[in-house]
């Protein structure tokens, strides 16, 4: 059994702070994962009138259980409609999805993504992995990135391996030059510190930090030169025992997706 | 000599001696003459399984199949591939999750690569372990949206589409069928990637309820199927429940699979198992889990466990017996009508298989 009262765990920690990216009245496209319980926690605390979709087609499920996969019934529970794929990408780029959410193996200073590989050659890398799955399509077409993930300095590259997706490219206009749609990445993730992007350069930025973490342990978790803010780096707002609460009697009481992995 | 201007860059990155092997993808004047050639009269396409895929599925062929990973996909009809020893199969799809046994078996040699895992579950150290040894050989990386609209092209009966999906990634520097192009109708500078219509050899789709001429019905998502229906050239159908034509006219309502795309009807009642089959039964995540923690171990694992369970069952009968038998199907039946809010209360809890613990059930 879950200790209700007990601190959060890193997890509950993200899946506050990446529900706070969202604004009530939005569409939100979701992925596997944290992802799931942020945006089912943000439906039911600060954003009510939000609807949740997914690369299953799933419109607007009515919350059950969490989705062990995009493909899953509680993806499209007693949804009024269910999209085929092409349709349900199509809905980012034909401008009815606000924001969506993406997780990473690696993101490097300018918001670009990785999911393929670890290593740089392509037949011989140090890990294979999925390869890209919608994370590339919401990536190119949608409105509002957020990026979410864990914070290494192997995670945080300056150049990822393979560039499974389209953040800011190589920063300045280059992804409205290449042709991509949207804003790119508005925000990255990690338990450690939120982070967006410097306006002009677009260059991965401190925007708020853990309490407890310093710009120097953020700087010594990233594999690239950070961007400091002007003036005091804010502390991101922490879950408070109401929500926590809510999150772990009404959105993942078995903890799928925010229990802390045992070794 | 090909027809095809392949994107070079890409030939060279995946370093494509020959690229005929790419051909048949695109190649929409034998899909269409293959269409033409088909069996346009309503006439009864009910066979076995075994004679299904015997007849259908040939050495070579590019194959695909319905469902979306572990939801409606035609398992068992996997597991006769595999029980035929068929051989240098090419695998697209999106995402192509599945194709990871076959390539253990040697069936499946070629990937037409867009997601290969296991969501939550995390990475398949199989295919990480197979591609690494050579034994399945990248042609082509897609993103979802990218094989999607391929498929959704040919059904449109076009030669292709223009996206913004997969522009300036290192994807179209992996797929030699993407060209990067400039938007004939623009002045302005707007790259665009045409995507060509993509036409697989065969497709095997699972269905809740077919008529023996082929109408098939699905119920849930539908995910890419409709489109790969009209793509292929060749198409079975296993359904959970044949059903007269009229139950199709009166009572199906949802996705329709019109009966002249399909070759083959086989009856397959639990054809999606160890898979969720939407409305029918839940998947059995300690099977998933056994494959991928066990089986991620080492190729040995993975041969024993996938030995047991496919070339140790004759058919979806005997794997649900293993599995369980009639107190899985309750289990499963429960579950999956309580994920889809028809059902209150049911626990969804349950033994997690780790390398530590092996409850030996699977519902």
């Amino acid at each position: 059994m879950k200790d209700l009262d007990a601190p959060a765990n890193p997890l509950e920690t993200l899946a506050y702070i990446i529900a706070q990216q969202i604004s009530n009245n939005s569409v939100v496209y979701i992925g596997t994962g944290i992802p799931m319980v942020a945006g089912i926690l943000a439906k039911k605390t600060h954003a009510p009138n939000i609807t949740l979709v997914y690369e299953s087609g799933g419109q607007d499920p009515i919350e059950g259980d969490m989705p062990w996969s995009v493909g899953c019934p509680f993806t499209w529970r007693k949804s009024p409609t269910i999209m085929e794929m092409s349709y349900s990408f199509a809905q980012c780029y034909n401008g009815y999805v606000d924001i969506g959410f993406l997780g990473f193996a690696q993101v490097d200073m300018y918001g670009n993504v990785n999911t393929h590989q670890i290593g740089k050659d392509f037949h011989k890398p140090k890990v294979r992995m999925t390869g890209s799955g919608g994370n590339n399509d919401l990536s190119s077409l949608t409105e509002n990135m957020i990026l979410v993930g864990l914070q290494t300095p192997d995670k945080f590259p300056e150049k990822v391996d393979f560039m499974t997706s389209v953040g800011h490219l190589t920063g300045g206009n280059s992804r409205k030059e290449a042709g991509l749609l949207g804003n790119g990445p508005r925000a990255v993730i990690s338990p450690w510190g939120v982070y967006d992007f410097e306006p002009v350069s677009k260059r991965m930025r401190v925007q708020s930090l853990t309490p407890g973490v310093s710009f120097d342990i953020a700087q010594q978790l990233t594999g690239f030169e950070l961007l400091k803010p002007a003036g005091v780096i804010p502390e991101t707002k922490l879950i408070t025992p109401d929500v926590l609460k809510i999150m772990r009697t009404e959105v993942d009481p078995r903890g799928v997706f925010t229990s802390m992995p045992t070794a | 000599m090909t027809k095809y201007l392949y994107n070079q860059e890409a030939v060279a990155n995946l370093k494509l001696s020959d690229t005929s092997v790419l051909d048949r993808l695109v190649d929409f004047e034998s899909a269409r003459a293959a269409h033409l050639k088909k069996e346009h009269a309503k006439k009864d396409k009910r066979m076995s399984l075994t004679e299904a895929i015997a007849t259908f599925v040939q050495d070579g062929d590019i194959i695909t199949d319905g469902g979306f990973a572990y939801v409606r996909t035609p398992h068992q009809a996997y597991h006769e591939i595999i029980r035929q020893g068929k051989k240098g199969l090419q695998m697209i799809g999106a995402p192509n999750t599945n194709q990871s046994f076959q390539i253990v078996y040697g069936c499946v040699g070629y990937s037409h690569n867009s997601y290969v895992g296991a969501e939550m579950r995390g990475i398949d150290k199989s295919y990480d372990r197979m591609l690494k040894a050579g034994r399945v050989k990248i042609l082509s990386e897609w993103s979802h949206g990218g094989v999607a609209l391929g498929f959704k092209a040919a059904q449109l009966g076009t030669p292709g589409v223009f996206s913004k999906q997969m522009l300036a990634s290192d994807i179209v520097r992996y797929n030699p069928y993407l060209k990067v192009m400039q938007n004939p109708l623009r002045d302005d500078q707007d790259p665009v990637v045409f995507i060509p219509a993509l036409y697989p050899d065969v497709a095997i789709i699972h269905c809740h309820a077919a008529d023996k001429y082929g109408n098939a019905y699905i119920y849930g998502p539908a995910v890419n199927d409709l489109a790969i229906a009209a793509a292929t050239r060749k198409l079975i159908i296993t359904a959970e429940e044949i059903v007269p034509e009229n139950d199709i006219r009166y009572n199906k309502k949802g996705s329709i699979i019109p009966f002249f795309y399909v070759d083959a009807v086989v009856e397959m009642p639990f054809g999606a198992v160890p898979g969720n089959m939407p409305g029918y039964y839940y998947w059995s995540r300690q099977w998933w889990e056994k494959l991928l923690r066990f089986g991620g171990v080492s190729d040995e694992n993975m041969k024993s466990f996938l030995d047991e369970w496919i070339m140790g069952t004759k058919d979806q009968f005997e794997f649900v017996d293993k599995l369980g038998g009639a107190k899985w199907i309750a289990e499963a039946r429960r579950q999956t009508r309580a994920a889809e809010g028809d059902n209150e209360d049911v626990d969804f809890s349950y033994e997690e298989f780790t390398l530590k613990h092996d409850s030996g059930l699977y519902y």
